[in-house]
């Protein structure tokens, strides 16, 4: 662990080259693994900042950090605007050792000024540390000398709590000031700076942000989601994209093996840096599980294959459908056609086993949930007959078997039965997707698991249930469940089911490719840079997850690419400090139970307009409306802008990634 | 719940801001972005700053009353020595990247910003931040509105006047840091949504939006030995200029207004009311032959803002709208025509210069179907704010004019129903007045329909023509926001009505976005201007246009009739769809979000 010499954090300061309050230091792990193989001399928060390296300059230090800030600003209001111009100019004048007399009384003010009366996180949150070294190590604020000026260099890196939370790393606040600027292109851009699979996401993203977003503490979360369908929704559907393929054309060709969401967002990433993309997918059309997976009434097709598919081939990415691997070609193959890199994002598409009775035996009526889907995929989109009448009996409580019940009401069956081993307040899936189903009717069984399916002439005919009781709370706070002895009951049904999860196909890679898996048979890869065991083979998305999110996918694939693309032109992979920074901070969990005081001017968060539950169970209509533009506008203005810039002080300059919110500063002296 | 002031105890509802709560007691806070009549306080300019003490916390906190909500037992203190520095501190700020060159801003020294500055005490400037806007080129468009980003303190009371009180949504938030402005949507006029009502321009607080100025044009003009100048002001001119030479708002002064341009020597001072009893003549006949035919409904076309709207946004409602020209050009085109023949003018070197209360005005005078030859009808517009500037330039103190009247005996008489023209409703009573006289061959009993006279933005009536007419629908609307409500459900076949009068401004023309500007406040003048428009017509000699006996000569020496070939020709005009927008082109989103500096990777 790193050793910090002085500094103040949370408002109180340390010392210990005077041994003062040394027992007040913060316990921060992996401080200096933000920048492997450069010393490390200070960090700066807006919760204080940390000094390791006693010949640091302070004032240097600082002078970078609202530099930054500095240009970070958006401009809005006044004391952010001018009020860190002023302190990045008196902070450099006093670096150089030009300042006047009264310079750092002025500083100190003004720090305060900006962190008290600024609009928003940005301008709160940029001064404080400054104040609190003012306030407590005034004599630390001398000119930088020359050999300070050689060796201390910043990476200051800004994000906010919603940003954060995203696995795909996105800028929330920046596309909602799109919007609340009435730029909606703008903030579409800055989705699609990210992955292409905008308004896919604005529908069903499960909003890690939205759980991050202080707005919580008040009267809820900003709509995140529903203002990234705004935005993208403005732009597609009036066919107003207009995205050219890259000018840039390199000598380079990459094979994604998957068009799910992660091979897409690869394809797309590549494609814009004039990369030469072609895509395989066991299906027949792009989108992966976020087309067959997701009915098209939380999803409609159209929009998947405009963010998919036709976007791929206008960027000049190729398809190439029903096309399955380690059926119809390997790894070795795609390395051997001259593909210079590969990526893997075939999924986890093998539904679950329940593990009882006559399971084995496949009786006509039995499904996975995934197949279930895939069906009801091929009938509304290509109008595959699928007769689905009589009882339906859904087992699982995640957004699959949601999914399921819902479609199940809307391809007919006379009644849909959930059965959930725990509570419905244990169900993984969506709250919104729980209250959905029991609009639309879905009868829920909870407490209750199968035990047994009765089949007759080799077709289900109902299945055996047992009741469950709640046991003692596991490590995650859920109670635990346990049969109730001799509580079985018969419910007769034609279709069961199983939608309880899925697992990654065992099939698809064989040990010669020289691609390590884990026992779940999914792909082991570097978790920053996403190389698999077998160089220029790099995977992401569920194959390496197993089951997990839509957004999850898209940074994979995205951080994928730019791995490919540092491979394919430096020949060598590297994690950048905006990774290392990312991983730092979930990892000493800074932006986590942040509270909001004093509370902001309650505005009530918007609701996205439905279709009425009798409606939508007779077809797959899409439920969800886009929100109207005064509605956008209202939700916009409640976004509260919580950035705040961390900054690591290193001994030499850190390598980066051209990215748009990150910068490395070096300054010399003056003279 | 309660909380206390400055040591007073106060109650307050849940959810109420610390400014509200103050405002209530008539306790001074200082504000400068907000404006409380359209419900705007985006908290930008942070000067509102009070002190506050939270119950259980050691220390005061500094925050700003417009959009913090008051708390239970907060104790709040407006006038602490903290809380004055603070608030100068902010101030100073605003001052240190604004242009502060006020002597040549077109607020000159009128704006929102100095009263402010006076009102927080600013003693100092202690920094300047120029980079944001010291490379800035001249604006040598033609749009009739200008934006100066240097003055700009990015208040957004022109955003939200577009996109709440119009509906229009055709500004953007642009740039960041020292260039963060506002813009139009797209970048020009062209392309974007907007209509050139010019209400953002009434509710900047600086010299950011200003009209474009073609003061200098008049005064060539009248310089020019060679050239006949030829003035006419709208029906709202007179009653809302006053109040620029410290007369009370509402009163009429036209008289002055016809001796300050004698003064500055006017060669021809004709009245725009002249051309809108003009108007109900051609429009009223209009209207009566689509009656007949059952095309309706009719949409007058006098405001040249709602013609932009619907050109814009609604091209389908296009073929319901009159034929008939503007007020303003119809004015023109008979002045550089029957007034050139009968009083010997050259038309080529006539200049016809309006007075409006308008921006979009300024656009309408230079449309293609309004020019002829080469020339436009109409050739220069100034707002009621130019035409000021103009008077100062030639030293003239309005309030101390001899009021004067009219002596051109051709185009300057005018009926009560031209003057009302003026107000919401206006051109609705005068067609009607005019309409029953030529389907029953005698005057409308109750000349004041008051059915027509309401304040509400959309408003409808039925009036009784007689004859085989009988009772006709009609609705009256002002300003954008409802009148696309409207538009929408006439489109969609949901609205049933024969005649509906459109203003685009909230108020209609007294309000126009070429009025004088006021501080703080949103159109506060408008029923004190409209009730003068009201006494002009009770005053008036006659109070139908086809009673103007200038009129009547008119179409008996020149025209015909109306709907005569000849006034069809002189006096119609027509539409085109003119859509707006562009696509999304996401590299260019790109290149500002890496602030053009990075690639693609």
């Amino acid at each position: 662990m790193a050793r910090y010499v002085y500094g103040v954090w949370d408002g109180v300061a340390f010392d210990r080259r005077r041994g003062e309050g040394s027992g007040t230091v913060p316990a921060l792990s992996g401080l200096d693994e933000i920048a492997p193989g450069s010393a490390t001399k200070a960090f700066i928060s807006d919760r204080g900042f940390l000094v390791l390296d006693e010949s640091l300059c302070l004032v240097e230090a600082f002078a970078q950090y609202l530099t930054q800030a500095a240009s970070e600003s958006c401009g809005r209001c006044s004391p952010c605007r001018v009020g860190t111009q002023r302190l990045r100019d008196l902070l450099r004048a006093v670096s150089a050792g030009m300042a006047g007399p009264g310079a750092l009384e002025e500083v100190r003010t003004l720090a305060w000024q900006v962190t008290q009366t600024s609009l928003c996180g940005m301008g709160q949150n940029c001064a404080r540390a400054l104040h609190a070294a003012l306030t407590h190590f005034t004599g630390e604020f001398a000119a930088m000398t020359p050999a300070q000026a050689v060796f201390q260099h910043s990476f200051t890196y800004t994000t906010a709590p919603c940003i954060e939370a995203c696995p795909s790393k996105i800028d929330v606040p920046r596309y909602i000031d799109g919007v609340k600027s009435g730029k909606f292109d703008f903030a579409l851009g800055v989705v699609l700076d990210k992955y292409s699979m905008a308004a896919t996401c604005g529908r069903v993203c499960v909003r890690f942000c939205e759980d991050a977003c202080r707005r919580n503490a008040a009267e809820g979360a900003v709509g995140i989601r529903m203002l990234k369908r705004y935005a993208a929704d403005q732009a597609l559907l009036h066919g107003r994209l207009n995205l050219t393929p890259s000018a840039e054309k390199l000598a380079k060709r990459v094979a994604v093996v998957g068009a799910g969401p992660a091979g897409i967002t690869c394809a797309y990433k590549l494609l814009l840096g004039g990369i030469a993309v072609d895509v395989f997918d066991a299906q027949q059309s792009a989108g992966g599980m976020a087309s067959i997976g997701i009915p098209s009434y939380r999803l409609p097709k159209d929009v998947v294959k405009a963010e998919s598919e036709d976007l791929i081939r206008q960027l000049g990415g190729q398809f190439h459908y029903g096309k399955v691997l380690g059926r119809d070609f390997s790894v070795d193959d795609l390395l051997a056609h001259g593909y210079d890199a590969v990526f893997l994002g075939y999924g986890a598409s093998r539904g679950s086993q329940l593990g009882i009775r006559n399971e084995e035996l496949l009786p006509e009526g039995y499904l996975s949930g995934v197949d279930f889907l895939l069906k009801v995929h091929k009938q509304v989109e290509h109008s595959e007959p699928f007769p689905l009448q009589g009882e339906v009996v859904v087992v699982g409580g995640g957004n699959v078997a949601m999914d399921c019940v819902r479609s199940a009401r809307r391809m007919g069956a006379t009644t849909v039965h959930l059965v959930y081993r725990r509570t419905v307040a244990d169900m993984p899936a969506e709250r919104d997707e729980v209250h959905a189903a029991e609009q639309e009717g879905v009868v829920f069984h909870c407490l209750t698991n199968p035990s047994e399916l009765v089949i007759e002439d080799d077709r289900l005919v109902g299945v055996k249930l047992v009741q469950m009781r709640q046991t003692e709370k596991d490590a995650k706070g859920r109670r635990n469940v346990e049969p109730i002895p001799d509580s079985e009951t018969y419910l007769p049904c034609d279709w069961l089911i199983a939608a309880i999860g899925q697992v990654v196909d065992d099939s698809v890679l064989s040990l010669e490719e020289g691609i390590e898996l884990d026992r779940w048979n999914c792909i082991k890869v570097d978790p920053d840079t996403l190389q698999t065991s077998r160089r220029g083979v790099f995977a992401g998305g569920d194959c390496v997850l197993g089951p997990l999110t839509l957004v999850n996918a898209l940074d994979h694939g995205e951080r994928a690419a730019a791995s490919i693309r540092a491979w394919l032109l430096d020949g060598a992979v590297r994690v950048s400090p905006e990774r290392r920074m990312q991983n730092f901070l979930a990892r000493n969990k800074l932006l986590a139970n942040e509270c909001l005081e004093p509370p902001p001017l309650k505005k009530p968060p918007a609701r996205v307009p439905e279709l009425p539950p009798d409606e939508r169970i007779r077809s797959f209509a899409e439920v969800d409306g886009t929100i109207a533009k005064d509605v956008a506008y209202e939700e916009a203005s409640r976004c509260l802008r919580c950035y705040r810039l961390y900054s690591v002080v290193t001994e030499k300059p850190l390598q980066h990634r051209a990215a748009a919110k990150s910068t490395t500063a070096t300054t010399t002296i003056a003279g | 719940m309660y909380a206390t002031i400055n040591g007073r105890d106060y109650e307050f509802q849940a959810n109420e801001t610390i400014l509200e709560v103050a405002r209530r007691q008539g306790i001074h806070i200082p504000t400068l972005c907000e404006l409380n009549d359209i419900d705007h306080a985006p908290g930008t300019c942070r000067v509102c700053l009070v002190e506050v003490l939270r119950p259980g916390q050691a220390a005061p906190e500094y925050l700003t009353a417009c959009d913090t909500p008051m708390g239970e037992g907060w104790s709040v203190q407006t006038r602490t020595r903290i809380v004055q520095e603070m608030r100068q501190l902010q101030m100073e700020m605003i001052m240190a990247d604004h242009h502060q060159d006020c002597s040549t801003c077109p607020r000159n020294g009128n704006c929102e910003l100095l009263p402010v500055a006076n009102s927080v005490g600013l003693k100092q400037i202690r920094f300047r931040y120029t980079e944001g806007w010291k490379d800035l080129q001249p604006d040598t468009g033609t749009q009739p509105i200008v934006y100066d980003r240097s003055r700009c303190i990015r208040c957004q009371r022109c955003v939200a006047v577009c996109r709440n009180v119009q509906g229009i949504d055709a500004l953007e938030m642009n740039g960041w840091g020292p260039t963060a402005g506002v813009r139009l949507k797209g970048g020009n006029v062209d392309i974007s949504p907007c209509v050139t009502c010019g209400q953002c321009v009434m509710v900047c607080p600086t010299g950011a939006l200003a009209e474009r100025d073609q003061t200098q044009d008049v005064l060539d003009y009248l310089g020019d030995p060679e050239i006949v100048t030829v003035f006419q002001m709208a029906p709202a001119i007179r009653v809302g200029f006053g109040e620029e030479f410290g007369l009370p708002a509402g009163t009429n002064v036209e008289g002055q207004i016809i001796a300050a341009l004698r003064s500055i020597g006017a060669d021809v001072i004709l009245d725009t009311n002249f051309g809108a009893d003009v108007v109900i003549m051609e429009e009223g006949t209009e209207l009566l032959g689509k009656l007949a035919e059952k095309q309706r409904p009719v949409f007058t076309s006098c405001c040249p803002a709602w013609i932009n709207f619907a050109e814009k946004h609604y091209p389908a409602v296009l073929p319901l709208l009159s034929s008939t020209r503007s007020p303003q050009a119809v004015v023109g085109k008979i002045a550089k025509t029957y007034l050139a023949e009968k009083r010997g003018f050259d038309p080529e070197k006539m200049r016809v210069i309006s007075i409006m209360p308008c921006t979009a005005k300024k656009e309408e005078a230079a449309r293609p179907a309004l020019r002829h030859n080469g020339y436009s009808d109409v050739d220069v517009v100034l707002t009621m704010r130019e035409f000021a500037r103009l008077l100062r330039r030639e030293g003239i103190d309005l309030k101390n004019m001899e009021p004067s009247s009219y002596d051109d005996p051709l185009m300057s008489e005018y009926s009560g129903a031209g003057a009302i023209f003026g107000t919401t409703g206006g051109v609705m009573e005068a067609a009607v007045r005019t309409m029953y006289y030529v389907l029953n061959g005698r005057e409308l009993e109750h000349i004041e329909v008051t059915q027509l006279r309401g304040f509400d933005n959309v408003r409808s009536a039925t009036v009784d023509l007689g004859r085989e007419y009988g009772e006709i629908r009609v609705a009256m609307c002002h300003g954008l926001k409802g009148t696309r409500r409207l538009v929408e459900a006439v489109l969609a076949g949901k609205a049933n009505f024969d005649f509906i009068e459109i203003m685009a401004c909230p108020g209609g023309c007294v309000d126009g976005g070429g009025t004088l500007r006021s501080k703080k406040a949103y159109i506060p003048h408008a029923m004190r201007r409209r009730e003068t428009i009201f006494n002009i017509d009770r005053k008036a000699k006659v109070r139908q246009s086809h009673n103007n006996k200038q009129v009547q000569k008119l179409y008996a020496d020149f025209l015909g009739a109306p709907h005569s070939e000849k006034a069809h020709h002189l006096l119609h005009t027509h539409y085109e769809p003119r859509p707006c927008g562009v696509d999304a082109d996401i590299r260019a989103e790109w290149d500002e979000l890496r602030g053009q500096d990075g690639k693609v990777t």
